[in-house]
């Protein structure tokens, strides 16, 4: 795509893809950055005062210990970002590569691929990620992992019913008629078919990851500390709720603004294609 | 429908049934097999979870021994395999108990929570699906969509505490757990559950509803639409007979899956209202390492996810041809 | 001879623990002119319940196993709030040596199902923990026990292995409560206590109703008690403040301004010898090193744990393990202040300042996650990397505790100086957190026990502080008070600092005003 496609495009989005676009442009853009512009050192004990108001020093307050919550917000972010689009990818990536798979190969390949999905996504995803975590520890790669395959069977069911679906359609008997492989077959005509349910799809998932990394730190198995995303930011200083404090409130509006933004984002894209 | 297809119908449904009957019984092996190798890997036992901080060696010892846990493995996996066939999930190894008295106890909880949030959901989920599907790109569209976005924006502990706090401690108007009385008035029960209830049926209204929506758009693009369109049919009974049929199939499989997540998933609900329901019962028994215990509950979550995705396969057969022949 | 239990009490501890323990910690909570009422039902939440809870006192292992033990048995003595021993079953115990101790029992009382209590039932109940198979939580307190016999209709003697004055407190402790002699099944209760048991579903709930024939004439004055488990301390606090449970225990230092903020509810701070403690252990190069160890104890923020975490309700503690509460308490060795810079010099002259360990922490020892933030990042800030390893808390206690050269260990108040030394200091102890071998604080242990001078006593136990504060391998940066919330309706109580309901003792003197 040149730039002068990529304006338009923006250009042709309606004003709520505008307004998803911005606040995806901006949290990537903090994700990215944040890490450098953060006022404080984020594990630092900088005020004196807990569930500080706003003030010239520490905009958005301090936490629970003290710290700095802009800090912490602003590191934080990259740590959901960053491992919840990395996570979404995988998961995609493997549920409907698999679900292709299983739509055009091989009977025998279908039933086996649909019954280890089952198994999967039989087991309630906040369990199995507990199991997962005492058994194996919480570093960074393994909770990205777990929350990753968590996703993959649910994305795989939604993709695999779109895929059996197409099967059945006229052109894609027609295409296995004229003797095109079943790579073929999957990746150009029924995929491009497919894309639209599976951004929706997406979009929620992206939100899901989210909120199960935040319920994963609520169950007390997020990030290590000092390292914390924003559900564990929002869950850390939950007993500042009460007193209304701005610990609690940023973060949670972040976690909002993010996957609101994703999602208008990916809705006015998938419109925006009407024939 | 015609009365030729009919029988056919059913064959070929009850067929679908038998061979997915034992299909699900694969499906419970593995993950009992999953479930058994995983929690082996998790530190501790339960002999040294009972004893805890100032358990002698001795002590877990006998208490190993006491619980079988001594014996390799595969020889108590075997065991428990062949009394769970004989129908019998065993004894709890740490509640002194038989597993079936544990579960009985919270499985009536766990599908009343369940069935209730679903009863809320559903019908909204579907009301609101249509509607921004027929009112594609405009205005209510756009109203709901921003609504079922901000919907699941933020985690569920978060509004759940937010709602106790308003409702249960500000207004005093709903309690904050979840307690039942024995025999409740129908005040009383629909008090106990309201705010639990609310909470879980938030989520599965935004992803169903979105579900439902993407579903009936993707058939309302498709060229049949648009010639009843041009033949002049109404635009409810388009949606109502031609193309909601069409797209039960994704529709019926997300609503498996959004029951499934409302039976195991609701372990936050029941942290934050205490509820006494599967899902903090089988963390429990994560954590105490109560191996029967654990198998029992992953299998009735399997279970009854497996049950409902037949469900949902039988409708999407039953309600598109193009897919009967199967 | 000496009757321990009726030494300068004989009749405050006639008039109950109410009375006495208004007395000596001048407020009690809630109405202290009020007439106790009959009647009432109240719900109670504490902190965590599951499939493991338990009718049998020997393997009580959480606060809520305690407080349903406490209603439905009864000890040979109790605790005032002083955590001495006072009468209970046993009327009266004499000793000479604190070896052999000759025990009276109570007249006329029964179990719940009618049974009247004889010494049969008190040398079953008390010889039991010994047995391996058992699994009792306090197997190695009553290895201490030689050999108990009847030596009358209510006469026992109780011999042990060496002295032990503090018999009498350790009998109140719930493990050491009086159970039905034979009794192994324990699916239902059958005790001497104030309450008898209506419901008990593990993990759920316990429904206790009032005992017509309990020992104490009067008591107890609540109809019915449902005892439940809240885990989520936010939870917990809402439901107290909407009404929906009348009391709970641990209240987290953060909403305590939430509850006291309003006309019906308050919070009871009961001082407490509570601690979380950075253990380092002599069987690792690194952490056996003496300088290393006293830096990281130059490096605990004291203040801001006190301030931060605890929000004051905490008291600041000296790397040793006896609180100011503790009439043994040493007040003369000197505070131990944060001091980076000797923590920088100290690890540069040891060299390991270049170290990189991990530092182990699980929500289950209370504050060790938040504290082990603290010290990572003072330590970042003179260029020691520690990495805190938070772990989840089922399994922390068999697989990590005590097990890598940093882990946060937690301990409960103990009722006596001796218990809390013998079972986590004395170099051959099973849980000897830091696996240290002092034969100097062995041997001062051995000699406290075997004296019967009280002062001289607490002189010992003076030095042995020392000697843990200078050499011992642990940093205790803070004694946490024990914070419990309550109904202003619900009267009667005074802290017994044990831990939170009273030292889970709270049932049978508690009364409902309205």
């Amino acid at each position: 795509m040149t730039g002068g496609n990529l304006i338009r495009a923006v250009r042709a989005l309606p004003w709520s893809g505008k307004i998803g676009l911005a606040l995806v442009a901006f949290w990537i853009v903090i994700a990215l950055t944040g890490r450098f512009i953060a006022p404080h050192s984020p594990g630092a004990f900088v005020s004196y005062e807990v569930f500080a108001g706003s003030s010239g020093k520490f905009w958005f307050g301090s936490d629970f210990l003290g710290r700095d919550v802009l800090s912490r917000l602003l590191v934080g972010a990259q740590f959901t970002v960053g491992l919840s689009a990395i996570a979404v990818t995988i998961a995609v990536t493997l549920g409907t590569g698999l679900a292709l798979t299983a739509a055009v190969g091989p009977r025998w390949l279908d039933e086996l691929l649909s019954r280890a999905m089952d198994t999967l996504i039989s087991i309630p995803s906040k369990i199995f990620a507990l199991v997962l975590v005492a058994a194996f520890g919480s570093s960074i790669v393994l909770l990205t992992l777990i929350v990753s395959i968590t996703y993959v069977p649910g994305n795989f069911r939604i993709a695999r019913s779109l895929a059996v679906g197409l099967t059945k359609l006229d052109y894609v008997e027609v295409a296995r008629a004229r003797g095109e492989g079943r790579f073929h077959i999957a990746l150009v005509e029924m995929l491009p078919n497919m894309i639209r349910p599976l951004f929706a799809d997406i979009g929620l998932r992206f939100v899901f990851i989210v909120l199960l990394l935040s319920g994963l730190s609520f169950l007390g198995l997020g990030l290590q500390p000092p390292d914390a995303d924003l559900g564990s930011l929002v869950r850390e200083n939950v007993s500042g709720l009460g007193e209304g404090a701005l610990a609690i409130l940023m973060p949670a509006t972040a976690i909002a603004s993010l996957t609101v933004g994703v999602n208008l984002l990916i809705d006015a894209a998938t419109q925006g294609k009407v024939k | 429908m015609s009365a030729a297809s009919t029988p056919s119908l059913w064959r070929g449904a009850g067929r679908l049934i038998g061979k997915r009957i034992g299909l699900a019984l694969v499906t419970l092996l593995l993950v009992s097999a999953v479930i058994f190798t995983i929690s082996g890997l998790l530190p501790g036992d339960a002999a040294q979870e009972v004893l805890g901080q100032g358990a002698t060696p001795e002590q877990v010892a006998a208490l190993r021994h006491e619980m079988g846990l001594d014996r390799p493995a595969p020889v108590r996996y075997a065991e428990w395999l062949g009394s769970i066939v004989a129908g019998d999930p065993g004894q709890s190894l740490v509640a002194n108990k038989p597993v079936a008295d544990i579960i009985s106890e919270r499985l009536p909880n766990t599908l009343t929570l369940a069935a209730l949030a679903a009863l809320v959901s559903v019908p909204f989920a579907f009301l609101i699906g249509i509607a921004s599907a027929v009112s594609r790109g405009r205005k209510l569209d756009r109203g709901i969509n921003v609504l079922t976005l901000s919907m699941v924006a933020l985690p569920e502990f978060l509004v759940a505490t937010i709602a106790v706090l308003i409702f249960a401690v500000e207004l005093l108007w709903l309690p904050s757990i979840t307690i039942v009385p024995k025999d409740p008035t129908f005040a009383q029960f629909a008090r106990a559950y309201a705010m639990p209830v609310m909470v879980l049926a938030v989520g599965v209204v935004a992803q169903l509803g979105r579900m439902i929506r993407a579903a009936i758009i993707a058939e309302l693009d498709r060229p049949y639409v648009e010639m009843a369109r041009l033949k002049g049919v109404g635009p409810q009974r388009l949606v109502f007979r031609h193309v909601l049929p069409n797209a039960i199939g994704p529709i019926v499989n997300a609503m498996a899956l959004s029951l499934s997540n409302l039976f195991g998933g609701a372990i936050i609900v029941e942290t934050i209202f205490n509820y006494p329901g599967l899902a903090s019962l089988m963390v429990n028994a994560v954590t105490s390492r109560d191996m029967p215990l654990l198998q029992a509950c992953a299998m009735i979550f399997c279970a009854t996810y497996l049950l409902l995705v037949l469900i949902a396969d039988t409708v999407a057969i039953l309600a598109n041809p193009r897919l009967r022949q199967v | 001879m000496v009757d321990v239990l009726s030494t300068d009490i004989s009749r405050r501890a006639l008039l109950g623990g109410l009375a006495a323990g208004l007395a000596v910690n001048g407020a009690g909570v809630g109405s202290a002119t009020g007439q106790p009422r009959a009647g009432g039902r109240i719900r109670i939440a504490s902190t965590n319940s599951s499939t493991a809870d338990t009718l049998d006192p020997a393997k009580g292992s959480t606060a809520t196993d305690y407080i349903r033990h406490y209603m439905l048995y009864s000890g040979l003595t109790q605790f005032d709030g002083q955590l001495r021993g006072r009468p209970g079953l046993a009327d009266r115990m004499v000793t000479q040596d604190n070896i052999v101790w000759n025990i009276r029992l109570r007249r006329g009382v029964h179990f719940h199902n009618g049974k009247p209590l004889t010494v049969e039932d008190v040398i079953f109940s008390l010889l039991r923990h010994r047995d391996p198979a058992a699994g009792s939580k306090v197997k190695t307190v009553a290895d201490q026990f030689a050999s108990a016999r009847r030596a009358g209709p209510l006469e026992l003697q109780l011999r042990l292995t060496g002295p032990n004055p503090d018999l009498p407190a350790i009998l109140a402790v719930s493990h050491f409560l009086i159970v039905e002699n034979g009794r192994r099944d324990f699916s239902k209760a059958n005790g001497t206590g104030p309450y008898i048991a209506h419901e008990f579903a593990p993990g759920i709930r316990t429904i206790v109703r009032k005992n017509p024939n309990y020992w104490k004439p009067g008591r107890p004055y609540l109809d019915e008690i449902e005892l439940i488990a809240i885990p989520d301390e936010i939870s917990r606090v809402n439901a107290l403040l909407s009404g929906d449970v009348q009391m709970v225990n641990a209240v987290g230092p953060g909403s305590v301004k939430r509850v006291r903020a309003t006309s019906t509810h308050s919070v009871m701070e009961i001082p407490s010898g509570l601690f979380t403690n950075l253990i380092m252990r002599r069987d690792n190069p690194v952490t056996a090193n003496p300088d290393f160890v006293l830096a990281m104890k130059y490096l605990q923020d004291r203040e801001l744990i006190k301030r931060a975490l605890f929000r004051g309700f905490a008291t600041i503690a000296n790397d040793q393990p006896i609180s100011p509460i503790d009439p043994n308490f040493n007040p003369n060795i000197p505070q131990r202040p944060l001091d980076p810079d000797r923590a920088k010099f100290l690890l540069k002259r040891s060299g390991l300042l270049g170290v990189r360990l991990p530092v182990y922490a699980a929500p289950v020892a209370n504050g060790s996650i938040d504290m082990g933030s603290v010290l990572q990042e003072h330590a970042a800030q003179i260029g020691l990397k520690l990495a805190i390893n938070r772990v989840p808390s089922d399994g922390y206690w068999a697989t990590h505790w005590m097990k890598h050269p940093m882990t946060f260990g937690n301990t409960n108040q103990r009722p006596t100086t001796d218990m809390m030394f013998s079972l986590f200091f004395q170099s051959k102890a099973l849980t000897n957190e830091t696996g240290w071998n002092h034969p100097r604080f062995d041997r001062l242990l051995l000699e406290a026990r075997s004296t019967t001078d009280a002062a001289l006593r607490k002189e010992i136990y003076g030095e042995m502080q020392l000697v843990v504060h200078q050499h011992g391998g642990l940093a205790i940066p803070a004694f946490i008070s024990l914070l419990d919330g309550y109904d202003r309706r619900l009267k009667g109580m005074f802290p017994i600092p044990l831990g939170g309901f009273m030292g889970y003792n709270f049932a049978e003197y508690a009364w409902w005003d309205a």
